[in-house]
């Protein structure tokens, strides 16, 4: 028993490096060997939601996707931006895209240059990319107020009276929702403070797993329509996409969330292990010292 | 070297520069966090003044025209104004125009004299630069604290307090598992706020239901932090996702070649930098 015990308190006086070694191995070997690995994506309640109110819009409907990332949560939130574009292209649903941060401009254009061309989309009839502005929310009171004098051209300098799409809407109300890819400050929670909330449109986001507790409030009020949480939330969005494309005829390869799942959960693991371990090192340590006072 | 090479080996060495903390702080480290600091700042500069400022400010006060040339005379002397700071802005006539396009700024139909208050505010905030009239950046602050106050007021009373407040309602006609998640909710939702509520003190009762208080919000620290490792651990996979991507034949082996260049270069770091630490705690 006393051996037990040496072991777990050498065991809590490890090394740091050594950790984050074991760490970074159980993210590279299900990266490198993601056969060995492979464990099954079920959809959770939350990621249902986002999916059923994206499915209950119609063609022709009009959506105002907002770009609020960049290449530093690229991996969590990009997946769900292409799962995303693939739903609503599907759907012949009309997107708006507009950026509150200034790299939402690389992350909107790579959405679109890797998902439009697939369903023969046309920019300026099917989509229109209206780029970063400067100001946080209160560009989101701009949209929602008048968006014609906020965006005077689009992404490339294009004057917006030439974009035969943007003829259709003046304010948020012309949108049948809204969705908010955020990764923080301004994002999710101001557009509903902002736009959704007091204009009545629903929206639902996709935002970084550290933004979920903070966005919960919201959805569990309806003021959002449900989350995707994090990688785990864009692997599920990922999942129920393929699905519906499936049912359609369709058949695209499993996204990059999906294939990068694995590499979270063992990482979970390794990550709860040395949890436990501190904590039992924790208390044998303490009991020792009380024993020793 | 093609383009695409060349960037995916920079991606390589910035990304290992920035892991190579993990082992100890050091120059690779310091400097892509300064390179990354000082592009990021740049960068965002650059977007605030050709996404907003120059179109939707400049663009406003220099409105490019169809006049059919019949200029007033006020409108005259203001593109005159224009046509000073083009002037300035292209090193007193020495550079192509940029900021201020030919006959004014495409975009809007009529001049909004109105956006000459935050064109002077503007100029007030950059006079903090100048100790001796630094005061006057005061009344630009005051409009942006006074206005970002106004406009959060509502927006919060409505979405974060009047409409939580309403959630944290319970609904008796539901089923019972959500009447138990919603007293559940409920508690914690009294319970924390009395942990914040210090104009009596924590005793009795009302210190059993601030403790209370503290268990709720604990779980909500825990579940955060939970969320935040997740969060971590993702973008730690997107990195390695690059890196492995860039470790074949096609991007000439990037990531093994830098990998190894890196820990040799920290070994001999670590050597030299060890003697010079040995030498001066002697």
């Amino acid at each position: 028993m006393e051996l037990v015990k040496n072991i777990f308190i050498k065991l809590g006086s490890l090394d740091r490096r050594i950790i984050f070694l074991l760490v970074g191995l159980s993210v590279l070997l299900p990266l490198l060997k993601p056969a060995w690995f492979a464990l099954p994506i079920r959809p959770k309640q939350h990621s249902q939601i986002v999916f059923n109110e994206i499915n209950k819009l119609e063609s022709g409907n009009r959506v105002l996707l907002s770009f609020e990332y960049g290449p530093s949560t690229m991996p969590e939130i990009h997946p769900m931006s292409i799962a995303l574009l693939n739903h609503l292209f599907v759907k012949d649903i009309k997107v708006y895209a507009v950026a509150l941060w200034p790299d939402g401009d690389f992350m909107s254009t790579d959405a679109f240059a890797e998902v439009a061309d697939d369903y023969g989309k046309k920019y300026g009839i099917d989509y229109v990319n209206l780029g970063y502005k400067i100001g946080g929310e209160a560009v989101i009171k701009n949209i929602a107020s008048d968006i014609l004098s906020l965006y005077p051209t689009d992404i490339k300098g294009k004057s917006i009276e030439n974009i035969p799409m943007m003829k259709e809407v003046n304010n948020v109300e012309d949108f049948d929702f809204v969705f908010s890819l955020s990764a923080g400050y301004p994002g999710s929670k101001e557009w509903v403070q902002y736009a959704t909330d007091p204009k009545g449109i629903p929206m639902s986001t996709g935002c970084t797993s550290i933004q979920v507790t903070d966005i919960v409030p919201y959805v569990e009020n309806g003021q959002i329509r449900g989350i995707l949480a994090g990688m785990p939330g864009a692997a599920e969005y990922e999942e129920l996409v393929k699905t519906e494309l499936k049912s359609r005829g369709l058949v695209i390869k499993s996204g990059e969330a999906t294939s990068m799942m694995s590499a979270q959960s063992m990482a979970h693991v390794v990550i709860v292990i040395f949890i436990i371990l501190g904590n039992i090192t924790y208390y044998l340590t303490r009991n020792n010292k009380r024993k020793g006072s | 070297m093609s383009a695409e090479i060349f960037g995916s080996w920079i991606v390589v060495f910035l990304t290992l520069c920035i892991l190579s903390y993990l082992f100890d702080d050091n120059p690779f480290y310091k400097a892509a966090e300064y390179l990354f600091i000082g592009v990021s700042a740049g960068y965002a500069a650059a977007m605030a003044f050709w996404k907003q400022i120059q179109p939707n400010l400049f663009g406003r006060l220099w409105p490019k025209l169809e006049t059919n040339g019949e200029v007033s005379v006020l409108q005259s002397i203001w593109y005159k104004v224009y046509e000073v700071f083009n002037f300035i802005n292209t090193g007193f006539g020495t550079l192509d125009r940029s900021v201020f396009p030919e006959g004014g700024i495409k975009g809007h139909e009529e001049i909004r004299m109105i956006y000459v208050i935050p064109f002077i505010l503007g100029i007030f905030m950059l006079l903090r630069l100048v100790p001796k009239v630094g005061w006057l950046a005061r009344w630009a602050i005051a409009y942006i604290v006074g206005m970002t106050a106004g406009l959060r007021f509502y927006s919060f009373l409505n979405s974060d307090i009047l409409m939580q407040i309403q959630s944290a309602a319970i609904d008796f006609t539901a089923g019972w598992g959500s009447i138990i998640n919603a007293i559940i909710l409920f508690i914690g939702t009294m319970t924390g706020l009395i942990y914040f509520f210090f104009s009596k003190e924590h005793k009795g009762s009302f210190g059993t239901l601030s403790k209370i208080g503290i268990y709720f919000l604990m779980i909500k620290f825990g579940a955060s932090f939970g969320f935040a490792v997740m969060g971590r651990i993702s973008l730690l996979i997107g990195r390695f996702n690059e890196l492995k991507n860039y470790s074949t034949a096609e991007f000439n082996y990037a990531t093994p070649i830098i990998l190894v260049f890196i820990i040799i270069s920290l070994a001999i770091w670590s050597f030299m930098d060890g003697g010079n630490k040995n030498e001066s705690t002697a």
